[in-house]
């Protein structure tokens, strides 16, 4: 009996919803006018008396405009699209550009104006004097290509040793541990840090604002462009919910503020300054130059704009400039994010800024509790 | 009289007649005549010439629908009205990614357009959400949808390209997809 109640059910169900398409079908011929007068006038009568097909009628209409507009708009951008595609973008492009050689030009106009200037000098001047004048000159350049090569030697990687009082003890060396800060990229425990925190690490802890360490493992290592990518193992860790920040992919300007959030001691600190240099170390183009207050620890930290937008890590700073520090551009952490298996990163990872950051528009205290759990405290130990 | 050059860039009355008659060849030219004024400003603003086709497609469109409106009065030329709008979206776009946009390299005279871009932006928001509610469809019924409202093909023509036995049953299909698509397009 009761197969026979359901049977029923499902009969009538299926009636209504037959009624229903019916019923769509007659309001779509009625709106396109592909009723005969009849029909109109009868399906107008029962419009007038029942106010749900009355609504229905109203929202497809509506419906089938959109529809219109929608349909329009497409054909209209596959028309711009196809008119597009008989344009010679590449060579337009390439006489529009802001040409490097216009610079050079000018540089040489200027050039010649200054060398007009200076044989005018010379002119009035004794020309013994004005050779060694030119000697001297020369003996500067020196100087300043040796200090280029002094400071070569003299960038430091911002680690910090934690405890290294083994050696002053005289005790054999038992544990050095070593700390740096690193960021979540995904929300599953993939972490980025600089390659120079982890190297030669015997293990390898994260630790997170609210002091839990978590045991990682490094996955994968970039040793040109200093990153690493390391994993949470520990069955400890829970998922954090979605990234707050996102990647920022084209270059930043001079001028920028920025901030970083890391580890130079055992809480986490706040840094803020402003993008100084499109270049960082000696002109490495694959850095900016900030000028942020950083530490020994700030070593991997997220270095993050107004928006927050990624713009970089933390990687160093020079030895002779008080302020500064070098930050990784953000492009190598998305280059470095494709070398690893796309799957591996789980559906809710870091993604280059096409839409708003979760930061966008907050303040910094704010942005700064949003941010706090995604910034971890890398340990090594060796 | 006129240059045999200049025929190729068409007059901004031609344009809009050209326009609002469906002319193809007056959109072919219109297109060709500005794109290199459009592409020059936002490769020297930051932008790079998939930028420059997104933003000038975007504002070829806006002029377009408000041709299309009837209400577009021509009170500056067409050259300085399509710039404005290409200079406004770029500006937006530069800020959305929180770029500076401080010193903006200027070809031309500007416009303000903002009532205009608005009004774009309200339609371009339908735009998105058939659009996504399309791509939530899923298979047959996108395909069934879109071969029927934007490609305008019959119903005939739908039966025979997914095998239906019947246009009835290609019929009772497709309603049955219009259900699942007003359902979603309407959701809050």
């Amino acid at each position: 009996m009761p197969a026979k109640v359901k049977e029923n059910i499902f009969s009538t169900i299926i009636i209504e919803m037959r009624n229903d398409l019916e019923l769509d079908a007659i309001i779509e011929d009625y709106l396109l006018g592909k009723l005969n007068p009849q029909e109109t006038e009868a399906f107008e009568t029962l419009r007038s008396n029942d106010a749900t097909v009355d609504h229905k009628v109203v929202s497809h209409k509506f419906f089938l405009e959109s529809m219109e507009m929608y349909a329009a708009q497409l054909r209209l951008k596959e028309q711009l699209n196809q008119i597009h595609a008989e344009i010679d973008v590449e060579t337009l492009a390439s006489s529009f550009r802001p040409h490097p050689s216009k610079v050079v030009q000018l540089w040489r106009k200027h050039k010649s104006a200054i060398a007009v200037a200076a044989s005018f000098l010379v002119l009035s001047l004794v020309s013994v004097y004005s050779i060694q004048h030119n000697s001297k000159q020369k003996e500067q350049l020196v100087l300043l290509s040796n200090q280029v090569n002094k400071a070569i030697k003299t960038q430091n990687n911002l680690i910090r040793k934690i405890n290294n009082n083994s050696s002053s003890a005289g005790k054999p060396a038992i544990q050095n541990s070593f700390g740096g800060t690193g960021f979540a990229i995904s929300t599953n425990g993939y972490i980025l840090t600089n390659l120079h925190v982890i190297n030669g690490a015997d293990s390898l802890y994260v630790q997170n604002n609210k002091g839990e360490s978590f045991k990682v493992k490094s996955i994968y290592t970039d040793s040109q462009n200093d990153i690493a990518i390391l994993k949470i193992s520990d069955k400890n860790f829970s998922h954090l919910s979605s990234i707050p920040y996102s990647i920022k992919k084209s270059t930043s300007s001079i001028g920028e503020t920025v901030y970083t959030l890391g580890y130079p001691k055992d809480d986490a600190v706040l840094g803020e300054g402003y993008v100084s240099s499109k270049n960082g170390f000696i002109g490495d183009t694959t850095q900016y130059q900030v000028s942020i207050p950083v530490n020994p620890g700030n070593s991997g930290g997220p270095l993050l704009d107004n928006n927050g937008n990624l713009v970089g890590i933390i990687s160093g700073k020079p030895d002779q400039t008080e302020g500064a520090a070098f930050a990784i551009k953000s492009k190598y952490i998305l280059e470095a994010m494709r070398a690893i298996p796309q799957d591996s990163l789980g559906s809710n990872k870091l993604s280059s800024s096409t839409k708003k950051s979760l930061l966008s528009g907050l303040k910094r205290t704010k942005q700064i509790e949003k941010l706090q759990d995604y910034v971890f405290m890398i340990k090594v130990y060796n | 009289m006129n240059n045999s050059l200049k025929s190729s860039v068409p007059t901004d009355r031609e344009v809009i007649l050209g326009i609002l008659n469906n002319s193809e060849d007056t959109l072919n030219k219109l297109y060709k005549a500005y794109y290199p004024m459009v592409l020059q400003f936002i490769l020297n603003n930051n932008g790079d010439e998939d930028d420059a086709k997104d933003v000038y497609q975007e504002a070829i469109i806006v002029l377009y629908n408000k041709i299309k409106e009837g209400n577009f009065e021509l009170s500056s030329k067409l050259k300085t009205y399509i710039y404005s709008v290409c200079r406004r979206i770029w500006l937006k776009k530069l800020s959305h990614n929180s770029k500076k946009a401080g010193n903006i390299t200027d070809y031309e005279d500007v416009l303000i357009v903002e009532e205009d871009l608005e009004d774009h932006e309200g339609k371009d928001l339908q735009f998105v959400k058939m659009q996504s509610a399309l791509d939530h469809l899923g298979e047959p019924c996108k395909t069934i949808i879109q071969d029927f409202y934007i490609h305008n093909l019959s119903m005939q023509d739908i039966c025979e390209k997914f095998g239906y036995t019947n246009t009835d049953n290609a019929k009772t299909q497709k309603y049955k997809c219009l259900q699942r698509l007003k359902k979603i397009f309407f959701q809050p």
